[in-house]
């Protein structure tokens, strides 16, 4: 509880109307009794009365104060149900945020997809219990005692006889509770199954026809199908408890009104009026108890969810702004890695291994090697994606792990393998890269380097055009040189591609590599590649093989010392020359 | 693409006719169940008539004649006979009360049992004939929108049958039935009610549809937002890198902010709607009691009667309140059904696939299987042809090898051959044949595969390995194991054949995957061999298993190879060598290599012992991890 108190103290940021819609939660409860009082009252002042008169004056009186009642409901709906909206959004916000400080080792291993949808339901797990939840708490312990009040001084005995079945309700929703809880989660189960049943089969249509197993298949859709049915009618027939627990208890409130009550009219302690009051009440109190039971199953999940949330805004970024920052008067972009080692947690072997490499600031480094050698995770170190777990990795000398991230990433341009973008305009995605605003010539001239003023001079929108699901879909290669086009638009002293030309034709590669050497006058280049064309003018080319640094040379030297780089040459050149016959 | 999909899930479905009627015909194998249904809503709505009506007659009667008779005899007044007579109207009371639990209880129960037997059936029909439609279809199709269809589709269908059609329509029938019995009790009384009720079911109506509305463009946002912020996590690197957080929190904080305002429209709309409907009822309330007080105080309304009254005013605004809601119901599930409709009249449009359905007897298989194709020339859809006049045999026993660059047509023999796609010229033989004339199944069965994208089902190894096929027996399987040199594998598995496998063989290796789906083929004692061999590196151990494992397979079997590993063509009777579509040359490895041409050119580049990744698409080639 104290965890979800916690949460409250958001909903207290929005004072006023938090407070307001309290208040009127006993005001409209308190005029509601008042209605049934007050017709209670005239049922017994009609009863052989000559003039009724009065009952025009009734009439009235009680459409005004259903009106106000009316007009205190809306504001309490109002004011409370936007506070928890407000309460949302913040939490989302908060959560995003944090989300975006986390290190990529945190984003490394969780899902996507998991964090949004642990973000919409758990956010609103306890939006609805803070927020709507505790409204109707609020309402149903506001409205059970001034009934009952009003009750007990009409007929005490009746009052606590009505109490009973409500009490048997209360008890046999509790012991039935666990059963529901059961059905559902087998139902659940069973659902997710199916989907995964005809994931499998709809995926994989080639495996199952191509095996003749459409029968089989069918056969076990059907089975669990008939194993969710049994499991729905089981939750059913729970349910179907429930419904009729709730209902007859509902029901047997009026039993002893009936009994009790018709007793005391002969006995003559009891006059009708106060009978109606006692059965206007009951409907009146009857739904804010259920809700009151809706609440506590609430609970539960609202608490987990509480946890997960503080769990995740409590984790702290691994890759974090030293604390006495040196602060470089300008990067000139000397790179070096010394004695690096990197291990992933929990790996057996080390992912990189002394390394050792220096880049002169305006050289360009080529990193080359077999998949999953460690090419991309080298880059990623230049930039704090991860730290080293030995060595150092040192800017103009500067161990990168001392300067201020904000001076460390001003400082370069990434381009990553998968070449993201947003799903916003072509000139977002472009601006993206710059903190400064750019103007359209300078982003044309950008999209001029990087090869891609055809192709955006084509767009419908030209530099509007949106891009992604709702827009244009790029290609893989006009992709890679929009990332290029970004990273540019930084002016960085240190270019980092992560064999991002990969689906460029070689051609334009050649072309695309002069002009960043030409742009970047006195830039450092490090370029990472599959393919050995696009390294092959770099200063100095490290072969990375296992983790470690196997040959390293230039293109000339390395033919001659490597015999994977002088195989891989041959293989690609062969490659190129059968696509162009 | 989630949001997008999500969109069109939310379309309103149009309430017409024909729909309705092809899903009342859905429901007719249980028209039993539903019959008994609206027999348990009518008793249930009985029951619910007789409690007030009984309170009314313990009030009226006993209770009303002890009260006359002690204002008659003073003193004298005996009040015995009268409580006797109360404690009978009390326990019909109980009595009725506690029926209504039994029937309230099969209410839920029969309402859920007949949808569900409806969802079962519908489930299962359209499953099956998802499963028999072209492999053309589902190449075109995200698999995720089709899970949606037999998963929560159906699910929305048998919320129609319960909620929709059974609990609007008794709804309508209870609205009507307390209208006339409300009448019945006392017209004068009544008229206030029955004037007022359409304003009730206008107001619940209007504001319904506007919260549905609403709701929509909630949902929408909300799509956006979490769009936005699935993005910007799988961009995460480029965030960070590029020290742009700020920025992207504000983008995100732009989508609240207009999630936000959305949620408020419904926020409002919920908060008119439930005061407007209690101050309506009060009116209602409030003009029984103007009116019925006179009359009260006249003596021509009992107070059992205004009472009774007073119930069942209370059970008239239960349906009004809920009826815009179940609408909404019923419209999503009328999306839903035209959806799944759309489906079940999509008919396969490849002959074989249609003779499953049904059609005359396919011609048997009995002969060698000695495959031709004949000027064999195929395009997808209307696109450009990607197979042009492919001419060549698999005799019996003989191994082809199929080589080329990626896009050069191989995966599409492999489908034509698999019968997955038909020619649009030529045509396949089959001992003489055409193979459009074959029943498609039968002509699988025959087959054994191991595919590229070839994967292990959830289950147990054992399941994967016999898929249910009457000619694999325990020494089948045995000898499938020794020539796939996977029994060392397999008894490497906790639980050895018995051990769980997990969806798409997830848990195993590439190398490992390959070897079982090898034993998988042999198992069946195949005729023909289609293999497409793995093109991912494997550990040097596995490599060569899999090696000897494709030895074996190939040994005295037809077999069509696509061919990615030397071992495999030096071994083909002949390799045809494809370049864009076209069968450019044939031969023995050892002649093609000294003609010097495109084949040789291939082998340099695609048998060498060093496995050499051939991915170049950057979106399928995995950041290191």
């Amino acid at each position: 509880m104290a965890r979800l108190w916690k949460f409250f103290g958001r909903f207290l940021r929005h004072k006023r109307p938090l407070f307001l819609g309290f208040l009127t939660i006993p005001i409209a409860a308190l005029l509601d009794v008042r209605i049934t009082v007050m017709i209670g009252e005239a049922l017994d002042r009609m009863r052989g009365a000559s003039d009724t008169e009065f009952l025009e004056g009734l009439f009235w009186m009680v459409l005004l104060i259903a009106l106000v009642r009316g007009v205190f409901r809306f504001l309490q709906r109002w004011w409370l149900v936007c506070v928890s909206r407000y309460v949302e959004v913040d939490l989302k916000q908060d959560l995003f945020d944090q989300l975006t400080r986390l290190s990529f080792s945190f984003h490394d291993k969780s899902l996507s997809g998991d964090i949004a949808s642990r973000l919409t339901s758990d956010v609103e797990n306890i939006r609805m219990f803070l927020g709507p939840g505790l409204m109707y708490v609020a309402g149903a312990l506001v409205m059970v005692p001034a009934a009952l009040f009003t009750l007990i001084g009409l007929s005490p005995w009746l009052t606590l006889s009505m109490l009973l079945p409500m009490l048997a309700m209360g008890l046999g929703i509790q012991l039935l509770t666990p059963r529901l809880h059961r059905h559902s989660t087998a139902v659940q189960e069973k659902q997710a199954e199916i989907s995964h049943i005809a994931q499998e089969s709809f995926g994989g249509i080639r495996v199952v026809k191509g095996y003749g197993l459409e029968e089989s298949r069918a056969r076990r859709l059907e089975r669990v199908s008939a194993e969710n049915l049994g499991h729905q009618l089981g939750f059913a027939r729970a349910r179907g408890l429930s419904h009729a627990i709730t209902e007859t208890s509902h029901a047997l409130t009026f039993l002893p009104i009936l009994l009790v009550g018709g007793l005391a009219l002969i006995d003559r302690t009891l006059e009708v009026g106060a009978l109606f009051q006692f059965i206007d009440l009951t409907f009146k109190v009857f739904w804010p108890v259920i809700a009151l039971g809706w609440m506590a199953g609430l609970y539960p999940r609202a608490l987990s969810s509480a946890r997960r949330i503080d769990e995740l805004l409590g984790e702290q970024p691994e890759i974090r702004d030293p604390e006495q920052p040196t602060a470089p008067p300008r990067i000139q972009g000397a790179l070096r890695f010394e004695q690096v080692e990197f291990r992933y947690p929990a790996a057996a072997a080390p992912a990189l291994a002394d390394i050792d490499i220096s880049v002169a600031p305006g050289a360009m480094l080529g990193v080359v090697g077999p998949t999953g050698a460690g090419k991309s995770t080298l880059l990623g170190l230049i930039g704090r994606l991860h730290d080293p777990t030995a060595g150092a990795v040192k800017l103009d000398g500067f161990d990168v792990r001392r300067l201020e991230l904000a001076t460390l990433r001003r400082a370069l341009g990434y381009v990553p393998q998968d070449s993201f973008l947003f799903s916003e305009t072509y000139r977002d995605n472009v601006q993206f890269g710059s903190p400064e605003p750019l103007t359209d010539a300078s982003v044309h001239e950008l999209v001029a380097t990087a090869g891609m003023a055809q192709e955006v001079a084509r767009f419908p929108a030209g530099l509007d055009q949106l891009i992604g699901e709702r827009g244009v879909t790029l290609s893989g290669g006009q992709r890679q040189r929009t990332c290029i086009a970004r990273a540019l638009a930084r002016e960085p002293r240190v270019l980092v591609l992560d064999d991002c030309l990969s689906a460029v034709d070689t051609e334009t590669e050649a072309r695309l590599l002069e002009n960043l050497r030409r742009a970047g006058s006195g830039r450092t280049l490090v370029v990472a590649a599959h393919r050995l064309s696009t390294v092959k003018h770099a200063d100095e080319i490290v072969v990375i093989e296992r983790g470690r640094i196997s040959a390293r040379g230039t293109h000339a030297q390395l033919l001659r010392s490597s015999d994977w780089y002088r195989e891989t040459w041959r293989i690609q050149q062969a490659r190129e020359e059968l696509l162009a016959s | 693409m989630s949001g997008h999909q999500e969109l069109d899930e939310d379309k309103r479905g149009t309430l017409d006719r024909a729909l309705l009627w092809r899903l009342v015909r859905f429901a007719r194998p249980h028209a039993r169940q539903f019959v008994w249904s609206f027999l348990v809503l009518a008793l249930v709505f009985a029951l619910e008539l007789a409690g007030p009506g009984l309170l009314r007659g313990a009030i009226d009667g006993p209770v009303g004649a002890a009260i006359a008779a002690r204002e008659f005899e003073g003193a004298a007044f005996e009040p015995q006979p009268y409580v006797r007579e109360l404690w009978w109207w009390a326990g019909a009371y109980l009595l009725v009360a506690l029926l209504g639990f039994a029937f309230r209880y099969l209410e839920v129960a029969q309402l859920t049992r007949a949808g569900q037997l409806v969802v079962h059936d519908l489930r299962r029909r359209l499953y099956e004939h998802i499963q028999r439609l072209d492999v053309a279809w589902f190449d075109r199709r995200p698999t995720g929108g089709l899970v949606t269809r037999v998963t929560s589709d159906v699910e929305s269908l048998a919320e129609m049958f319960t909620t929709g059609l059974v609990t609007l329509s008794f709804d309508l029938v209870k609205i009507g039935a307390l209208l006339v019995v409300l009448f019945w009790l006392d017209w004068r009384l009544a008229g206030i009610a029955v004037a007022l009720t359409p304003v009730l079911i206008g107001i619940s109506m209007v504001f319904r549809g506007g919260a549905r509305e609403a709701h929509r463009l909630v949902r929408r946002r909300l799509s956006e937002s979490n769009g936005y912020l699935q993005e910007a996590l799988q961009g995460i690197r480029v965030v960070q890198m590029f020290g742009r957080e700020k920025l992207v929190s504000q983008r995100f904080a732009g989508h609240l902010s207009r999630y936000l305002s959305a949620n408020v429209r419904t926020v409002l709309l919920f908060a008119l709607f439930f005061p407007a409907i209690d101050w309506v009822v009060t009116l209602i309330q409030a003009s029984s009691v103007r009116f019925g007080g006179t009359r009260i105080a006249q003596g021509e309304l009992s107070y059992g009667l205004f009472l009774q009254f007073w119930f069942y005013l209370a059970m008239l605004l239960d349906p009004i309140r809920e009826l815009g809601e179940r609408y909404n119901v019923l419209q999503s599930a009328f999306a839903a059904a035209e959806r799944i409709f759309g489906i079940l009249d999509t008919q396969p449009t490849l002959k074989s696939n249609l003779r499953a359905l049904d059609g005359p007897a396919p011609a048997p298989l009995s002969g060698p299987g000695h495959v031709r194709f004949e000027k064999v020339s195929f395009a997808y859809g209307s696109g450009p042809e990607v197979l042009t006049e492919v001419d060549f045999e698999i005799p019996p026993g003989h191994t082809i090898a199929l080589v080329g660059a990626t896009g050069s047509g191989k995966s599409t023999i492999v489908n034509l051959l698999l019968g997955f796609y038909e020619p649009t010229r030529g045509r396949i033989l089959i001992d003489g044949v055409d193979l459009r004339e074959l029943d498609a199944r039968a002509w699988r069965a025959r087959l054994g595969l191991v595919l590229q994208e070839d994967f292990l089902f959830a289950g147990t190894v054992r399941e994967n390995l016999v898929l249910e096929r009457a000619a694999v027996s325990a020494d089948s399987l045995d000898l499938a194991l020794e020539g796939s040199c996977s029994r060392e594998l397999v008894e490497r598995l906790p639980g050895g054949l018995d051990a769980p496998v997990a969806e798409r063989g997830a848990t195993l290796s590439t190398g490992e995957r390959e070897l079982l789906s090898m034993a998988r083929a042999l198992a069946g004692s195949p005729r023909l061999i289609v293999l497409d061999e793995a093109t991912a590196s494997v550990d040097s151990a596995t490599e060569a298993r899999i090696e000897r494992a494709t030895h074996s397979l190939l040994e005295h079997r037809s077999a069509l190879v696509v061919a990615h590993r030397l071992s495999t063509v030096r071994r083909a009777h002949q390799i045809l060598v494809l370049h864009r579509g076209q069968l450019r040359e044939r031969g023995s490895h050892a002649t093609l290599l000294s003609l010097g041409g495109l084949y040789a050119r291939l082998h340099a580049m695609q048998f060498t012992d060093e496995p050499l990744l051939t991915s170049t698409d950057p979106l399928t080639s995995s950041p290191a991890r």
